[in-house]
């Protein structure tokens, strides 16, 4: 990066790929990742576990090689600059507990300072500045280790701020929190991004809501590929052409899999769980995300589901969200790939279900006329 | 930061970035960097819900050795074994310290991986993690070095170790103690880069290692009982020449564990002890050969970790 010259991407990766080592066979993290993140820019990396975001932040903030392809943060080689890479950037990582539980809040973020090169004096400072601004005031003088979940993920935030970085890597940061918290953590990355001018957040996630609230570009990831970039709206628009409904259905054995090879069925998978999913297993029944090619195809679902001999507990038409986009980009939603991890929890703070305007039927037996207008 | 049309972003105007922020100050981060790390280390260290615990970990165990040894020449060797003592005593004083030194920059390494999490953040820091481990080794260090000068000084008071301060020879002691002590910061840091691939928590790693050195330094026993291949390691070894230089500053004249009848040293040399100059000569060289390869040897581990993905992976993941 020379001084006098335009500011490079904040992010530019070209032909990234990381393949793991291990045994029995090698794992392809990162299969060829072309990326560029603009400075100022809040962008976000969706995709379900083990899509390869992690890995990508790795690499990025200089704690993993890539095996070839390349990397740069603001112009700078991730393999041969990582000094000046990091003095201008901070990550913070969620859904873990890490901290020296001996030290009180202060002294580890005074120490962390100091490891990023502030003075002593400056270093004090900033860290009272930021232990008020992420709301830790009462734990000021209070050990780590006695700290609560949402409060270490504060304490982590602020030491992700404490060398006020250019770029700012979030690695899953609200995973684990309660609502409060988790929104608590949002909002300061959206106040802490819109102070400056230029401030850059690489946020990855795998709550649709949280990159759709957040992020100004998302980039979907799966299986170390990056399928689709955009803002959320243009990301939306690709499934606009298709009918988007949430079934909730009783008494359907097969699930979402006996609805897809239906006529004008584009896909059906099993609604995530903070989309109505969660309501449905508390119900006992299914709930299910079915794209069809036009709302006409809807009779021969219904039909379908009567001979199959279930029961249809509420329907309703709803817009486009980001899992339909990556329903649409992969051919499976973030459930399937959950599967065997135990269930993927639901964003936290994030308000129940609100996929957009739609229009519920009453319950009613497939095959049963429905009384209200089905399309928008 | 000043204010700069960013071309082609999504921000119509952006901050332009600070290149002075870029440059750092080298020797003044490096130094902010293992002061902090030193009182981080402290801190752990000196954590103790129990005094006595601490007490019992940094004094009584390596007193303890002392005692088990000087006991055990005593049954073995009867009144032959006194003129061992002050060699056991002071030996095995400085022992703890060859081992609290090498352990502290690899539990440093498993602590901030396994128990606080932490690595990954102090590793993509600005800092140099080489000098942070340092720093943090450095809390070790000096409680080892607490324990040693503790351990000496009950040999006087009780056990009758002849060290008389007017005796001392200060200039060997001078230059044996600095080149000792990058010795064993170096071994530790071999240690650390071992500790750095594992995937276990291999805490006794490094009592391992120090172990298996015992052996053949000299620390309790003359090298020459030893066979003639041990008696080469011990030779290449620096901290056999740093416990002679040591141990002949402390108490001139005492008992060589490097020379003797029968031993390599003699044979090799030609006269049956070395002199200060020989030590500290021998010293210095394999000091200098050991850090040499503690440096090549830990910046690989540390590419190495970094390839396989394993700076930020626990035991548990």
């Amino acid at each position: 990066m020379t001084e006098a010259g335009p500011t490079p991407p904040a992010v530019e990766t070209r032909g990234l790929e990381r393949i793991y080592r291990i045994k029995p066979r090698p794992v392809t993290a990162l299969a060829g990742v072309d990326v560029r993140v603009e400075p100022g820019e809040f962008f976000g990396l969706l995709g379900p576990n083990g899509a390869g975001k992690t890995t990508l932040i790795k690499i990025l903030t200089t704690l993993l090689l890539p095996t070839s392809g390349s990397a740069r943060v603001f112009g700078f080689d991730v393999v041969s600059e990582t000094k000046q890479i990091r003095r201008i950037m901070n990550m913070v990582a969620g859904g873990e507990q890490s901290g020296y539980g001996i030290l009180t809040t202060r002294e580890q973020l005074w120490m962390f300072s100091q490891f990023y090169g502030l003075g002593t004096r400056e270093g004090w400072r900033r860290v009272d500045e930021l232990v008020e601004l992420v709301g830790l005031t009462e734990q000021r003088e209070q050990r780590v280790s006695t700290l609560s979940t949402g409060q270490r993920q504060k304490l982590n935030v602020a030491r992700g701020l404490l060398n006020d970085p250019w770029i700012l890597f979030l690695d899953e940061p609200t995973l684990g929190l309660d609502v409060g918290a988790a929104r608590a953590v949002r909002e300061l990355m959206t106040a802490w991004r819109a102070a400056v001018p230029g401030r850059t957040i690489l946020l990855t996630t795998h709550y649709m809501a949280e990159a759709d609230e957040l992020c100004e570009r998302i980039a979907i990831v799966d299986r170390g590929r990056i399928l689709a970039i955009g803002t959320p709206a243009e990301l939306k628009r690709r499934v606009q052409r298709e009918s988007i409904f949430r079934l909730e259905v009783d008494r359907l054995a097969a699930g979402a899999r006996a609805l897809a090879p239906l006529p004008g069925v584009v896909s059906a998978v099993p609604a995530s769980e903070a989309d109505t999913g969660r309501e449905a297993a508390g119900r006992g029944t299914v709930a299910i995300t079915l794209v069809l090619r036009d709302d006409a195809a809807l009779g021969g679902v219904v039909g379908a589901l009567g001979e199959l001999g279930a029961r249809i507990v509420a329907l309703r038409k709803s817009e486009p969200t980001l899992e339909d986009v990556f329903v649409e980009l992969v051919g499976r939603g973030f459930e399937d790939e959950a599967e065997g991890d135990g269930a993927r929890p639901p964003m936290p703070g994030a308000e129940p279900a609100a996929p957009g305007p739609s229009h519920t039927t009453h319950p009613h037996e497939p095959g049963e006329p429905s009384d209200e207008p089905l399309a928008t | 930061m000043s204010r700069t049309a960013v071309s082609g972003s999504a921000m119509s105007e952006a901050v332009a970035l600070d290149p002075g922020r870029l440059r750092g100050r080298p020797v003044r981060d490096a130094w902010r960097s293992f002061a902090t790390a030193a009182r981080l280390g402290w801190q752990m260290e000196a954590n103790w819900t129990d005094p006595l615990l601490f007490f019992i970990y940094s004094v009584a165990k390596p007193v303890a050795a002392a005692l088990i040894l000087v006991v055990m020449i005593e049954v073995i060797g009867g009144s032959a074994g006194r003129g061992l003592r002050a060699f056991v005593v002071v030996g095995s004083a400085l022992w703890s310290f060859v081992v609290s030194g090498m352990a502290g920059l690899a539990w440093s390494v498993l602590d901030d991986r396994e128990r606080y999490r932490m690595l990954k953040y102090v590793y993509v820091s600005p800092s140099a993690f080489g000098i942070v481990l340092l720093g943090r080794g450095m809390a070790r260090l000096a409680i080892g070095a607490m324990g040693a000068a503790i351990t000496l000084a009950v040999g006087v008071a009780f056990l009758g170790v002849p060290l008389d301060l007017a005796r001392v020879d200060w200039p060997l002691l001078a230059v044996a103690m600095p080149l000792g002590l990058v010795a064993i910061v170096a071994l530790g840091a071999m240690l650390a880069a071992v500790c750095l691939q594992t995937r276990q928590e291999s805490w006794s790693y490094p009592e391992a290692a120090a172990g298996a050195l015992f052996l053949v330094v000299g620390a309790v026993f003359p090298l020459h009982v030893l066979p003639a291949m041990a008696q080469a390691a011990g030779l290449l070894t620096p901290l056999t020449w740093w416990l002679e230089g040591v141990r002949q500053a402390l108490v001139p004249g005492s008992a060589s564990a490097i020379g003797g009848d029968g031993s390599l040293w003699a044979e090799l040399s030609g006269h049956a002890t070395p002199g200060g100059i020989e030590i500290t000569a021998a010293l210095l060289a394999t000091s200098a050969l050991v850090t040499l390869v503690a440096a090549t040897v830990f910046r690989l581990s540390e590419r190495r970790a970094k390839d396989r993905g394993l700076i930020d992976r626990t035991s548990g993941s």
